[in-house]
């Protein structure tokens, strides 16, 4: 019987984490898959790196060098702003505000999301059922018109915007989360474990848990790119911190400032392509891990 | 029909075993004797493309139907069979690439251009496919799905579509007012008849008809077969029909092919291949099927170990070489394909070629248990191998005395008395009675088999015994305790009393490997010390050795007799006293179904475990279980030791079941049930299964019984005393058998309801 | 006890329904909606509750948050708090909210000094105009595009136009809308000046139902639509995409197959009608989604609709009619989708004879 414990090194039995290594697997073999996940990895490095290259005070207009609404030069590849920036340099520093407030905004999402799914679909009776009906008048909510209520009320800045995006986004991981756990729960292998004597938490954390994980992941990396999307939209709108640098609110000058008329595409063009570059790597990750859960949307039949 | 004097005539029902006459020549001596036959598949290779390797599904099939016949292929899951039946109108997905040659009076189907190909579909050669629910569009009526074809092959006008559909429902037993009804709105058994009636609406040459039958009810699969094959007979349509369930074919067949590793490993008329299979593989799938009454099955399920073949890659020798118990050392090189094996019949055996037929194996398989050298042996008697198995089968029997014979005077392990669950009505339904009083007992150490249809309540009852279901009224016992439903008390009668369920691949979580699926039991209950070496033995016991070679191992990576045994080895890891089983082995393949019971059989004789095996299937009762319980519509309506209730059936009810099953020995013969499986929200008045009840229908007029049926409710039987296994093989006469009918001669054990008489077992 | 199974009576059940005789559809119909009807009012009342929390109880000093960084004079500052009632208690001032939003009274717009319900009216008819027509197109094209690529998922077809959606989606809708406006309007490079830059029609024009006023308007709806339409139409596009692959593998369609039908009538008469049903109910729920997107459209293009009015009030802000937006965008919501419940009970026999 001792030998149990050293079996495994005897035997041709697979190793522990074989289900990830597969996942990793099919993951690499999606071309799409990979250019999703090396846009994310450049763009976190880019935001994470640039304050050690760009000085805040580059940031600042009266300390701008250049003309206003140059187009790009050796100098400025991008030309200019109105007020003589670099957008190159406005553009680097805009990934930071982008991607924290996408990040954090679907982290509240995610926590609220999960916990309540995972509740409702664990009890569905009036439990469930009342959640459910909250989670139903959220969604009832549009999702704009709200996020811009919160954030006029709240005031303009980082924090309004965070939570307008969450308060918005998280009925729908809610409801994901609740179906896939309802599926989970009708298996056999739930009924098995209850049969065991498995507790209610034994039930979610050993059984359900680990069979929901991968969606509220999928759930994760959607949300982020729909967060960003959502905190470009808001701070366009001009509810942003007025003083910070982010994608929207260049746009937001640029529009607002002549470079329509002007035919300024310098300023206009990158940070919209910036904002497309890094949704659709949040996307195409999103929806290759759902591929590769869900193997019926890639095979042709 | 056709000049052949035989071809229209289902084969001879007298037909004796081991009397080989021939009424159908086979093609090759034939020729052209009738011109060109229907169907011939000459060579038919089918190859899906899926990823690195070609999984080659249909390796090289040749067989002919002509005018009027009908053929059954039977078969395990994978073995190609359902891609033979779609090939025939090239229905497979686009990854599949076919070759060889499919003669439909004499034209090529795989050569055919779209055009003339559709022209072919439904119009000459119709299909009815398994699970009607889902081959039905569910947005459409019936009458239009009826319709689309005739109004699409034929020149006719919507009227006449309108009239035909009306006669094609009327004839299949669908009132044609139904026409209206989208499929969510008929019962399995009508959707399959209107399945049925779409496949004749054109008029067709051919039907196949792959699993036309399965998932349904034993009784309405027995209704729609008979139907079936009298539509198909009185049309004189050939029919191709695919089953995993030899009965099922050996019924409805003229010819039958057995399939195996994407080839036909046998073909000849049913009854004789039934009866005197020439391939081991025919042999082992024909006892996986047991015969009432034949004792070398009676407490020795038939199975087959091993697993079935990889279809990817080459197969060099005989595909079934490392499963047979037969082999010979030239089976793994020479190549096999049909040779002829008796007038009409074909074996892909390489025992049929020369006089090696009645030697003994050069290799024999070693076996887990003693059984599995008896695995191989046929049903047939005129082979001496035959005698080998009856002895065998008489040796295993006689080792079947548990360690602890209790007496009949000790309590039952685990007992239901007067147990009622009743689950609340929603949306407007009134609520369901599903167990509606039932007193059942389980001895230690004893098999009692549960059987019913769907709805009757049988896994209701089998929830509620392990504590999952709260009764509304009475009480599940437990060593004589009544149990309590608060969570300790649950979770302590849930260490002693385990739930084996249906489908293994789906009762283990697909994320935990098969140490932790095993060790979850122990963890739940606290058993962290000895973790290892219990999960270590549980798995020793459920079969799978050595366990190392599983622990790591993903449910998806194992057979599935491999993950029932896992999932059995997860309940023995607690060691109980009971386990409830609900249909273990319905989701199995035939050759694996008797593994497993093997393994319930020998858990009972080795451990003492005893069992509670739910199941539609009287073939399962008759293999392992000491004594049975027949249940409808949520009460038990006949219970007693096997050999009495299967061989002597009281209750009409029972004797229905028995009558559809193939090789019935009933004392008086039943008509197949009309109806359908009954609802649990509207129980009738009087006895409840009156409104189906033959024996009510064959009274006299005025008979005064008739009201006692319609109005007074049958005495609710008490609980049987357990059977003991030792007598339960030889004196199962002895004890009697106890009935809820009214019609019934009334039994001592009757005389007052709730009140046992402790006569009824000595 | 909680763990006992949850069962209910149709789990037990056989899963075919009894057979009747089709049931008694008209009453049936009545219950439902009754119940969709009471369910829609429920998400209104909870609207209310929601708005009255955002717009009176979340600003810690509302006064203050209107008039954040203005000079403000004090008879303002008065009229601002008589306005919101700040000294009366709570259920008073809910009471208040309640009946005003009732009666479409939500107050006078701060900044146009006009009452916010003769705003919407005046501003309904053009965002009507432009989501109504934007969403026509978005459906037609994007079901289009996707039944054809999930009915052959991985050819050119499904590539080229899967692969627009996820593109298009990802592109924020307000700078498309002004690269749009850049290229076609402002003109550049080759490119003229096409279409008008903004509003709703050229200024200094007569209005009424004139042939020419018409024109005019139509021109100035191209582009505000085109951008709305290439934002909304990928949702569509990936909606249905899914639902036809969740169709293909059901084996009614190789009945269909083996009846004779040609491909194209197995996609049509088949997959489709099944495909539609969850579609179409995801369909109406976009609704959110396309309001979301006119409002910035509108604000691009200075579109005379409720979305450029929730713009302008959000500058101030100019809570009174920022609110009067917030509720009417979000009644629509909810009347939308009581609409997909209706719809998807016509379409689904097993829901309408259920």
């Amino acid at each position: 019987m001792t030998t149990v414990s050293q079996a495994p090194a005897a035997t041709t039995a697979p190793p522990r984490f074989e289900g990830l290594r597969r996942f990793s697997r099919q993951f690499a073999a999606s071309p799409t898959a990979m250019a999703g996940l090396v846009i994310l990895l450049a763009i976190t490095v880019l935001a994470l790196v640039a304050p050690l290259f760009i000085p805040q005070t580059a940031l600042e207009v009266v300390n701008a060098t250049g003309r206003s609404l140059a187009p790009p030069s050796a100098h400025f590849p991008l030309g200019t702003d109105q007020a003589g920036r670099s957008v190159l340099t406005l553009l680097i520093w805009g990934t930071r505000p982008s991607l924290a407030i996408g990040v954090i905004a679907t982290g509240f999402t995610m926590i609220i999301g999960t916990a309540i799914g995972l509740i409702a679909g664990h009890y569905p009776g009036a439990t469930g059922r009342l959640l459910m009906m909250v989670t139903d008048w959220f969604i009832a909510l549009p999702g704009l018109p709200l996020a811009i209520a919160l954030a006029a009320v709240l005031g303009q800045g980082d924090s309004s915007i965070t939570i307008a995006i969450a308060v918005t986004s998280w009925p729908g991981t809610a409801r994901l989360i609740r179906a896939q756990t309802l599926a989970v729960e009708a298996r056999p292998y739930i009924e098995r474990a209850k049969a065991l004597g498995a507790r209610d938490t034994q039930l979610v954390i050993r059984q359900v848990l680990p069979n929901v994980a991968p969606f509220v992941l999928v759930s994760a990396t959607l949300t982020v790119a729909g967060a960003i999307l959502s905190e470009t939209t808001l701070t366009f709108l001009g509810l942003g911190n007025p003083t910070d640098v982010s994608w929207g609110s260049m746009i937001n000058q640029a529009f607002n400032q002549g470079a329509v008329s002007d035919g300024a595409w310098w300023y206009l063009l990158p940070p919209g392509i910036a904002i497309v570059i890094v949704v659709m790597g949040f996307m195409l990750v999103g929806r290759a891990v759902e591929n590769i859960l869900n193997p019926r949307l890639t095979s042709p039949s | 029909m056709t000049t052949q004097p035989n071809g229209t005539g289902r084969p001879d029902n007298t037909l004796q075993p081991g009397a080989l006459q021939p009424y159908v020549p086979r093609p090759a001596e034939s020729g052209d004797a009738d011109g060109t036959p229907l169907l011939e598949v000459r060579d038919l290779a089918v190859t899906y493309r899926s990823g690195a390797d070609d999984v080659r599904a249909v390796r090289g099939v040749n067989f002919t139907l002509r005018a009027g016949q009908t053929l059954g292929v039977a078969g395990e899951s994978g073995c190609g069979k359902t891609t033979v039946a779609l090939s025939l109108l090239r229905l497979l997905p686009v990854s599949a690439r076919l070759s060889g040659q499919i003669l439909f009076r004499g034209e090529d189907v795989i050569g055919l251009g779209w055009q003339k190909l559709r022209a072919v579909r439904w119009a000459q050669a119709s299909v009815v496919f398994q699970g009607a629910m889902s081959a039905l569009n569910p947005v459409q009526t019936i009458g239009d799905q009826i319709r689309e074809p005739i109004l699409l092959h034929e020149q006719v006008t919507r009227r006449e579509a309108d009239l035909r559909t009306a006669e094609l429902l009327d004839s299949v037993g669908v009132a044609a007012r139904r026409q209206a009804s989208y499929p969510h709105e008929l019962s399995g058994g009508q959707r399959q008849r209107v399945m049925i009636a779409m496949a004749l609406a054109c008029r067709p040459d051919l039907i196949i008809a792959d699993e036309p039958t399965t998932a349904l009810d034993v009784i309405v699969q027995a209704q729609i077969l008979s139907l079936l094959t009298g539509l198909v007979a009185d049309r004189g349509i050939s029919m191709l029909v695919i089953s995993h369930d030899l009965s099922v074919l050996g019924e409805t067949c003229d010819r039958l092919a057995i399939m195996y590793g994407g080839r036909l490993v046998e073909l000849g008329p049913s009854r004789q291949v039934l009866a005197e299979p020439e391939h081991p593989y025919t042999a082992i799938l024909s006892r996986a099927f047991p015969r009432l009454g034949d004792p070398t099955s009676r407490l020795a399920p038939a199975g087959l170990a091993g697993e079935p073949p990889d279809l990817r890659g080459e197969m060099p020798g005989c595909p079934f070489a490392p499963r047979c118990p037969e082999v010979m050392p030239e089976c793994r090189t020479h190549d096999i394909e049909l040779w002829p094996a008796g007038p009409q019949r074909e074996s892909a055996c390489i025992k049929v070629l020369g006089d090696d037929a009645g030697q003994r194996p050069a290799e024999t398989r070693a076996g887990e248990s003693g059984a599995a050298q008896g695995v191989g042996t046929p049903l047939g008697l005129s082979r001496p191998r035959a005698e080998m198995s009856a002895a065998e089968g008489a040796e295993a029997s006689s080792g079947l005395v548990p360690p602890q014979g209790g007496s009949s005077a000790e309590p039952p392990v685990l007992e239901a008395r007067a147990l009622r669950v009743v689950f609340p009505g929603r949306r407007g339904r009134r609520p369901a009675r599903a167990v509606d009083n039932v007193n059942l007992a389980i001895g230690r150490g004893e098999i009692v088999a549960l059987i019913g249809e769907s709805g009757c309540g049988k896994s209701t009852l089998a929830r509620a015994l392990v504590g999952l279901v709260e009764p509304a009224d009475g009480e599940v016992r437990y060593e004589g305790a009544a149990l309590g439903y608060s969570g300790p008390a649950l979770r302590s009668h849930r260490r002693h009393v385990q739930l084996v369920l249906q489908d293994p691949a789906a009762a283990l979580n697909p994320r935990q490997t098969v140490f932790d699926a095993v060790a979850e039991g122990p963890r739940v209950h606290g058993l962290r010390a000895g973790l290892n070496e219990r999960v270590y033995t549980a798995l020793t016991r459920a079969g799978l050795r050595p366990p190392e070679q599983f622990m790591s191992r993903y449910p998806h990576e194992l057979s599935g007799g491999q993950q029932q045994r896992v999932v059995i080895a997860g309940a023995l890891a607690l060691d109980p006293s009971v386990l409830v089983a609900d249909e273990p082995v319905s989701s199995l393949d035939a050759s694996v179904r008797g593994e497993i019971l093997k393994l319930i059989l020998s858990l009972r004789n080795e451990y003492s475990v005893a069992s509670l095996i739910v199941s539609h299937d009287l073939g399962v009762a008759w293999n392992i279980a000491d004594s049975v319980a027949v249940m409808y519509l949520g009460r038990i309506v006949e219970a007693g030791p096997v050999a009495e209730v299967l061989l002597r059936p009281r209750h009409p009810y029972t004797q229905a079941l028995l009558s559809v099953l193939p090789d019935a020995h009933t004392g008086e013969p039943a008509p197949v049930l009309a109806g359908e499986p009954p609802d649990p929200t509207a129980i009738p008045s009087g006895c409840r299964f009156h409104p189906r009840c033959p024996r009510l229908a064959a009274l006299p007029p005025g008979d005064a019984r008739a009201e006692l049926c319609r109005s007074a409710p049958v005495p609710v039987l008490p609980a049987m005393p357990a059977v003991r296994s030792a007598a339960a093989v030889t004196a199962d006469a002895a004890a009697g058998s106890i009935a809820a009918c009214h019609l019934e001669l009334p039994h001592p054990l009757l005389t007052g309801p709730g009140q046992p008489s402790s006569q009824g077992a000595s | 006890m909680s763990n006992l199974a949850q069962l209910t009576s149709e789990g037990l059940l056989p899963l075919e329904s009894p057979p009747d005789g089709g049931g008694s559809g008209g009453q049936d119909f009545l219950h439902y909606l009754l119940r969709k009807l009471a369910a829609a009012v429920i998400s209104f009342v909870m609207l209310l509750v929601i708005g009255f929390i955002i717009f009176s109880l979340m600003p810690s000093d509302p006064v203050a948050a209107l008039t954040r960084g203005r000079p403000t004079s004090a008879k303002q500052l008065a009229f601002l708090t008589r306005q919101l009632g700040l000294n009366q208690p709570i259920w008073e001032r809910f009471a208040h909210f309640v009946g005003h939003t009732l009666t479409g009274n939500f107050g006078y717009s701060w900044q146009f000094d006009t009452p916010v319900s003769t705003l919407i009216l005046q501003r309904l008819w053009p965002t009507i105009l432009l989501m109504g027509s934007s969403t026509i197109v978005s459906i037609v094209v994007g079901m289009w595009l996707g039944i054809r690529s999930g009915w052959r998922p991985g050819r050119l077809l499904d590539r080229v136009s899967t692969g627009s959606s996820i593109t298009l989606w990802s592109v924020p809708t307000f700078w498309l809308g002004i690269i749009l406006l850049v290229l076609f309007s402002v003109g550049f490079g080759p490119i003229p000046a096409l279409f008008p830059a903004g509003g709703m029609s050229t200024p200094g024009t007569v209005g009424g139902l004139t042939p020419d006023h018409i024109l005019d308007v139509l021109r100035h709806l191209v582009l505000p639509c085109i951008t709305l339409v290439l934002v909304v139409f990928a949702q569509y596009q990936l909606i249905m995409r899914s639902s036809m692959l969740d169709e293909m593998g059901n084996p009614y369609l190789l009945t269909a197959r083996a009846k004779g039908l040609r491909d194209s009538e197995v996609r049509r008469k088949h997959a489709v009608p099944n495909a539609l049903l969850p579609s179409v109910t995801i369909i109406f729920l976009q609704v959110g989604g396309i309001i979301s997107g006119a409002i910035t459209v509108e604000t691009v293009y200075s579109w005379p609709g409720l979305g450029y009015l929730t713009f302008q009030a959000l500058k101030i802000p100019d809570l009174p009619l920022l609110e009067g937006t917030f509720i009417i965008f979000s009644a629509s919501v909810i009347v939308f989708n009581l609409l997909a419940d209706l719809a998807y009970r016509y379409l689904d026999p097993r829901v309408r004879r259920a």
